[in-house]
């Protein structure tokens, strides 16, 4: 099972360059990042190349840290490979509830991450149609 | 059950009487220092109280006339009869000083000796006082009061949190006299740095005071502790605590009326307001020799309880001090109290009790908003479930406030702690 880190954030200046900061000291690489946000406050979703450790310095530093489960698949990085990913989750009936993405491989791969009610359902279904599932960076 | 049974169920006839022979002699004695000695000759007042309603002629007498005498323009006695003296916090400017003859600290001590037996105290209690001793009347007031009841105390004084739970352990303490916000802290650091489980504690009771703090607050206490939680009230320039003290019943707080007389009055008009009615207590001390007080006016908000108490005291009962009347403020006409905030929070478990409140004004409309901590366990990464408790807090502080709030969640640990005299309400209005 892939995993995210979701960050409680105030929504004001300088908040995410505490976080972004955090990790270069520790030299976490940041793989990914997005944000969704509710007016006053809101919530920062990363990848990095070491949750575990981003959790610990993250939580370290005050800041409302929690892990969520999330599909993270590797697609090819070209044009209409997220349509087919998304094409194979509505013949399943699976709501997308948020995605977003990195490339890995200019030309070659990219990562999808994608928050799903069941996500070991959907491992299962992506695996058997042939996608490579990741898990840790 | 009462220290004094005598006098603390005595007929309300008899305490009349002698509330009335107490305000003579009391306004006697006052005409002796230099402050009332110009204040009744200035306005032509003598001791002719035929009624204790005669009281409502003598003008009050506020912190300003207090800090204006300072140091001892209110003193009546010679100073060779003094034998200690407090002095008030002075949060707002120069702090003002109470002097008390040795007659006045045996009073006192007797006071809070009522009150600790009302709470369930006993000479068999190791009662550990979490107070600060000096100028602070908390230390030293409860301290004689607890000897004078007969219990063993504990001079702990306040702070060194971890001296305070080796005593507690060792001396197997069942009493504590200690603040709200400390008892919080206190109950953190046992449970949650120190790791030691509270069953290990031979606790029964704590009174606290010297903070308005919720009922709900006191629940919240008793069931982190296990204990029964005392409301305790008082004011240096009525001696300190022991002023009114909570009884078993855990229903307001019997005002030891033999030693003061409480009137309830409007803030604004000044006017007494009939009984049960909501507004600023006004106190006069009755047996004080070295440093009378008439009508004082205490900015405390709370109304009298009605009706006789089942522990059979007849001395009256004073509701939980809402607020002060300089704590309240008023956005879109609507009287708040921090107080009321403070309990809407307490009923919310994912957020934390620190709190903030900004008021502002916008196009000439008010706006109140509420900063909160969201507590660090609820925390599970959900926008929606974050949103939930915004939600939350924003209906169940409509409902008590009357007025619809802006709430902000923020970050644990960024607010000012709860501990010490932390500015709870900002102002941005320019009125």
């Amino acid at each position: 099972m892939g995993k995210q880190l979701s960050i409680f954030v105030e929504n004001k200046p300088g908040k995410i360059n505490k976080i972004t900061g955090i990790l270069e000291k520790e030299k976490i690489n940041l793989k990914a990042m997005t944000i969704a946000d509710s007016g006053t406050f809101g919530i920062v979703k990363i990848i990095t190349d070491n949750n575990r450790r981003a959790f610990d310095v993250l939580k370290k530093a005050n800041f409302l840290v929690s892990f969520q489960n999330v599909v993270v698949v590797e697609i090819p990085d070209r044009v209409g490979a997220f349509h087919r990913v998304a094409k194979i989750l509505e013949d399943e009936k699976i709501n997308i509830e948020d995605a977003y993405g990195f490339i890995m491989e200019e030309g070659q791969k990219a990562a999808l991450i994608l928050k799903v009610p069941e996500p070991e359902r959907v491992e299962k279904v992506l695996k058997r149609r042939g996608y490579k599932l990741i898990e840790n960076f | 059950m009462f220290f004094q049974p005598d006098k603390e169920n005595i007929s309300t006839d008899k305490l009349k009487a002698i509330q009335e022979e107490n305000l003579i002699r009391t306004i006697e004695l006052a005409g002796r220092s230099p402050y009332y000695r110009k204040l009744f000759k200035q306005y032509g007042l003598k001791p002719d109280i035929r009624d204790i309603k005669d009281i409502e002629k003598f003008p009050f007498t506020t912190k300003e006339d207090l800090r204006k005498s300072y140091p001892a323009g209110m003193v009546a006695v010679p100073f060779e009869k003094l034998v200690r003296m407090h002095a008030s916090s002075g949060t707002t400017g120069k702090s003002t000083l109470v002097f008390h003859t040795k007659n006045d600290i045996e009073n006192w001590a007797t006071l809070v000796a009522r009150g600790l037996y009302a709470a369930g105290v006993r000479s068999t209690d190791i009662f550990q006082n979490m107070m600060s001793y000096g100028l602070f009347t908390g230390g030293l007031g409860l301290h004689y009061g607890a000897e004078k009841l007969g219990a063993l105390v504990i001079p702990a004084g306040s702070g060194n949190t971890q001296k305070q739970i080796e005593l507690l352990l060792d001396l197997r303490t069942t009493v504590i006299h200690i603040t709200p916000s400390y008892l919080f802290y206190l109950g953190h650091v046992i449970e949650e740095e120190e790791k030691i489980s509270l069953s290990k504690f031979s606790l029964r009771i704590a009174i606290v005071g010297a903070e308005p703090h919720s009922e709900e607050t006191r629940r919240k206490l008793e069931k982190i502790f296990r204990i029964k939680v005392f409301n305790c009230y008082g004011l240096s320039e009525m001696n300190g605590p022991g002023v009114a003290f909570e009884c078993e019943y855990q229903n307001g707080l019997h005002l030891w009326e033999d030693h003061y007389y409480a009137e309830i009055i409007d803030p604004e008009t000044g006017k007494v307001l009939p009984e049960g009615r909501e507004g600023e207590l006004v106190l006069t001390t009755l047996q004080r020799e070295g440093m009378p007080v008439i009508r004082y006016r205490t900015r405390d908000i709370t109304k009298f309880i009605k009706g006789r108490c089942p522990c059979g005291r007849t001395h009256r009962k004073i509701a939980r001090i809402k607020g002060r009347t300089d704590d309240m403020f008023i956005v879109k006409g609507v009287n708040i109290f921090p107080s009321q905030i403070e309990a809407v929070l307490m009923q919310i478990p994912e957020v934390d009790k620190n709190y903030r409140i900004i008021i502002d004004r916008y196009e000439g409309l008010d706006n109140l908003t509420v900063e909160v901590e969201v507590k660090k366990g609820f925390f599970d990464g959900e926008l929606r479930h974050l949103k939930a408790i915004q939600d939350k807090l924003i209906d169940t502080l409509k409902d008590n406030i009357l007025v619809t709030p802006v709430v902000k969640l923020v970050e644990p640990g960024s607010l000012p702690s709860s501990t010490g005299k932390a500015q709870r309400v900002i102002d941005k209005r320019r009125l």
